[in-house]
């Protein structure tokens, strides 16, 4: 049974439980409320917080999440007391002296991480925003100031925005939770940055990942779980194709939750790995679900909740559901709640599911039902174009509303008023970011008058989203390449009547003939045109209105023949399909 | 709908003149009457249900009603087998069977979006019925044809042997995809056929696919090296036949006459005219399409290696 009750003006959650005690102090803040130029600084902050400590070397002391930050320890209750207390005096008055130190040792710690598979999933769903940021790296730090800290303590490590959880008898005697005050901060609302779903993006060999935001709900979590299953049987144990098959449930805010599903796969098996994929999500929302399937699972979460409640094991995610402003649930009714979802729950679930999807796999899923994400900006911004000094094809265009990259036909924009954070290096290389998830790096050494186009950048950039870069070596500053020489007389003739002959004996047998018939009707009109001209020469000026007529009906063959040679030159053009 | 003209020199290739359950499909699609169909498609063996499908999804006309069929019942999975087959039709005949640099990016991209939606009803049907093999034999081309790759076509496959491990439409299906133009080699085409023979009952159609992975392999090789090639085959295509059009147990349902023209094909290119013969004299004035339009039109390349293996058969005596 979770006590509720407040010390100190923070809400407490109490479960007794055998053992030295544990105690957890949870905050509302995390990786999705940092703008992106300031990403990093909740974490900083927990770093800032347990250094005062004394125990910034153990790092299961505190961790920073997607919407929460917690510190935790185990002991006896006065390590308990003086650990707590500890980190509010830090949270009070952080040790700014430390501030350069730990930042370095972040750096140094998110240089030897390794990225989730499944982050890019969240890029593409959100942007470079909210829920979007954890797919970036702390980026922010370098310009992350001490004003910047206060101001985040302050609106989010208060008594308001707090729960304790402790694991034990009573509250330790000597506990004193002096936060300061202020109020709850919801997490923020999911942004998007898909025109619609179910959608996919290329991902990399050897993975498929997919996630979907559904109403949060226990028939969502029993969902996830019985897809695991399902994975596991279909993609593992009958086709041997993938080793790994996992799904996980996280809620989102108050009222929503994503589910992840990955499945990983040699890089030769990865199209069946997909079609399994593809063809489990199917048979779940069809209803073509094996009650045995749900069954199990919520005899799992049946159980789990059992040995949770005599364990305490319950109350860091109670916690995380009244921070998001939920009830602290009864284990009796959770358990209710599990024995009562049915397979036709599920199946609900797996239709709402597939509908929200995002899918990142090696080969394209249109045939699967999936649309292609977006890869490129709708829109380019008018303003200044720079040329490519390497490549022909590229350019950069700046402007008063935003920088526009062109490589290869497609458009890359980031709007300034849409930006949100720009990464500037002292040579004069800029990065910036859009909301949406877009990114266009600037090289002013690449570039025609690039230092002009920097010049450009920065002058709409404020320093809220700006961060400065520490140099570059001199080494690692690019370089032009030669451009290719484009040929020219009659090697660019040689190559077109090559293009056009290539495109011939790739065109069907009726554009052939078709062609070919236009240029006979183009000379049979210029013969007639010139007999005409003959006669017309000899006196019969009645031949002026054959000119006319022939020659009409004759350039229009033309015109028809020379828009023939430019499809089969577009044909030559075409990969091989 | 006026009827193609089946019968033309001495050779019948309609499967409508060839088998009664095809005309009587086709009678009732031509009429609307999916309850007609039904009866039809519920009746036959599992195998001979498969073809029939395929059979009837080249109608032209198809898919408005199919859909209305399915919007009454989404569970019925002969329907949705046949929608999905009928699209996949749709976009092979707008893709034309020629090699891929004589097909248009404009073609290719009409065909990639027929298949996209043939996928989209084979899926799902898939999904409500993963025990039926009609459903995943018509998955097989759309893999193919959306280039999904050797893995998901074995897979494809393995779930239709799962319910119907001697499925000769399937067989024959996959056989495709394991050719080296596709995803496979000729190791893995050649052990695939023998295997499916030799796993199969006595009878079977399946000793057909022996004879033509060779012609598969035969297609592939210079003159003069390819007549030798199918030669030497020539007592193991002898064993297949035994195995199948030769065998006391071999039985004329729907597909058979694909099978024995197989053997006559294989037999008369490998220069064993006494064999062909005997395909021959099985086959009647029956024949399929599929294989002889290797060697050009059916109509006139099936009566002249007939009539070369009869002669020559008489002459001997």
């Amino acid at each position: 049974m979770i006590k509720q009750f407040e010390s100190d003006g923070v809400p407490v959650l109490l479960a007794p439980a055998t053992g030295p005690s544990h105690a957890g102090l949870v905050f509302r803040v995390g990786i999705a409320d940092e703008p992106l130029a300031r990403r990093g600084i909740t974490h900083l902050v927990e770093h800032l917080a347990l250094h005062s400590v004394g125990v910034a070397d153990y790092h299961y002391n505190g961790a920073t999440g997607v919407e929460f930050t917690y510190f935790h320890m185990r002991g006896t209750e006065k390590d308990v007391a003086t650990f707590l207390n500890g980190v509010c005096a830090a949270l009070r008055d952080l040790p700014m002296r430390r501030l350069a130190a730990e930042r370095d040792l972040l750096q140094a710690e998110a240089n030897g991480r390794t990225p989730g598979v499944a982050e890019p999933l969240a890029l593409w769903r959100h942007g470079g925003r909210d829920y979007g940021t954890v797919a970036y790296p702390e980026w922010g730090l370098p310009a992350i100031t001490e004003d910047d800290l206060r101001a985040w303590v302050a609106r989010y490590f208060t008594r308001e925005n707090a729960v304790l959880w402790v694991a034990g008898d009573a509250l330790p005697a000597d506990l004193r939770l002096d936060l300061p005050a202020g109020a709850r901060r919801p997490a923020p609302a999911p942004s998007s940055a898909l025109p619609g779903t179910p959608a996919f993006f290329p991902g990399s060999p050897g993975l498929v990942a997919w996630d979907a935001m559904v109403p949060r709900s226990t028939a969502a979590g029993v969902f996830a779980a019985v897809l695991e299953r399902v994975l596991f049987r279909e993609l593992r144990q009958e086709a041997g194709l993938s080793y790994i098959a996992k799904t996980d449930y996280q809620p989102v805010g108050a009222d929503s939750a994503v589910i992840t599903a990955i499945a990983d796969a040699l890089p030769e098996k990865h199209g069946a790995v997909l079609g399994g994929f593809v063809d489990v999500l199917a048979a779940l929302r069809f209803g073509r679900i094996d009650p045995a399937d749900v069954a199990a699972v919520v005899n799992q979460r049946a159980e789990a909740l059992r040995h949770g409640e005599e364990s305490a094991a319950r109350l860091p995610a109670q916690a995380f559901a009244l921070l998001s402003g939920r009830p602290v649930e009864d284990v009796e009714d959770a358990l209710a709640a599990a024995r009562a979802v049915t397979v036709a729950d599920v199946a609900d679930v797996a239709a709402a599911a597939w509908d929200s999807g995002l899918l990142m796999a090696p080969e394209p899923a249109d045939w699967a039902g999936f649309a292609a994400a977006p890869l490129a900006s709708a829109s380019a911004v008018t303003g200044t174009a720079y040329a490519s000094l390497e490549d022909s094809g590229e350019r950069l265009v700046v402007g008063p509303d935003g920088v526009t990259a062109t490589a290869g036909g497609t458009l890359t924009t980031v709007r300034f008023d849409d930006c949100v954070l720009v990464r500037a290096w002292p040579d004069g290389a800029r990065q910036l970011f859009g909301a949406d998830g877009t990114a266009i790096r600037v090289e002013p050494t690449l570039s025609a008058n690039g230092p002009q186009a920097v010049a450009a950048i920065d002058a709409r950039v404020g320093p809220e989203i700006r961060v400065g870069q520490p140099p570059r070596e001199p080494g690692s500053i690019p370089r032009p390449r030669p451009r290719p020489v484009p040929p020219a007389g009659l090697q660019a003739a040689a190559i077109r009547v090559q293009k056009v002959l290539t495109g011939f004996r790739r065109a069907s047998t009726r554009t052939q003939l078709s062609l070919l018939l236009k240029v006979l009707g183009s000379l049979l009109f210029a013969g007639g045109v010139a007999i005409s001209a003959v006669a017309l020469a000899r006196g019969d000026s009645g031949a002026a209105a054959g000119i006319l007529f022939l020659g009409g009906l004759g350039a229009y063959f033309a015109h028809q023949v020379w828009t023939g040679l430019g499809v089969l030159r577009r044909l030559a053009d075409a990969e091989e399909p | 709908m006026l009827r193609a003209v089946a019968v033309n020199g001495n050779v019948v290739l309609d499967p409508g003149w060839i088998y009664p359950e095809v005309a009587e499909l086709r009678k009732a699609l031509a009429g609307w009457s999916w309850p007609d169909a039904r009866a039809v498609l519920d009746r036959v063996e599992p195998a001979e249900r498969t073809e029939l499908i395929r059979i009837g999804a080249e109608r032209f006309d198809l898919a408005g009603f199919l859909h209305g069929v399915l919007a009454k019942d989404p569970a019925d999975a002969a329907a949705a087998a046949m929608l999905g087959a009928h699209f996949t039709e749709v976009g092979w005949r707008i893709r034309t069977r020629r090699p891929a640099q004589f097909v248009s990016r404009e073609q290719f991209a009409e065909f990639h979006g027929w298949l996209c939606k043939a996928e989209q009803v084979l899926i799902e049907a898939a999904a409500r019925h993963p025990e039926d093999p009609a459903v995943w034999v018509c998955r097989l081309p759309t893999a193919r044809g959306l280039s999904l790759g050797g893995p998901e076509a074995r897979r494809r496959y393995d779930r239709l042997a799962a319910t119907d491990p001697h499925h000769v439409p399937g067989q024959v299906q996959l056989l495709q995809e394991l050719c080296p133009k596709w995803t496979g080699n000729w190791d893995e085409l050649h052990a695939f056929a023998r295997e499916a023979m030799l796993a199969a009952p006595p009878g079977s159609h399946a000793g057909s696919l022996v004879a033509e992975a060779h012609i598969e392999h035969w297609t592939d090789l210079p003159e003069p090296d390819d007549q030798q090639y199918l030669a030497d085959r020539q007592a193991e295509l002898v064993e297949a036949a035994q195995r199948s059009i030769w065998h006391a147990d071999f039985r004329r349902t729907i597909g058979w006459v694909r099978a024995a023209g197989v053997f006559a094909m294989a037999f008369s290119l490998a220069g064993d005219l006494r064999s062909a013969d005997a395909a021959f004299a099985l086959l009647g004035n029956f024949g399929s399409e599929r294989p002889w339009d290797y060697l050009g039109d059916p109509h006139t390349v099936i009566p002249a290696r007939r009539a070369e293996a009869r002669r020559t058969v008489e002459d001997a005596r």
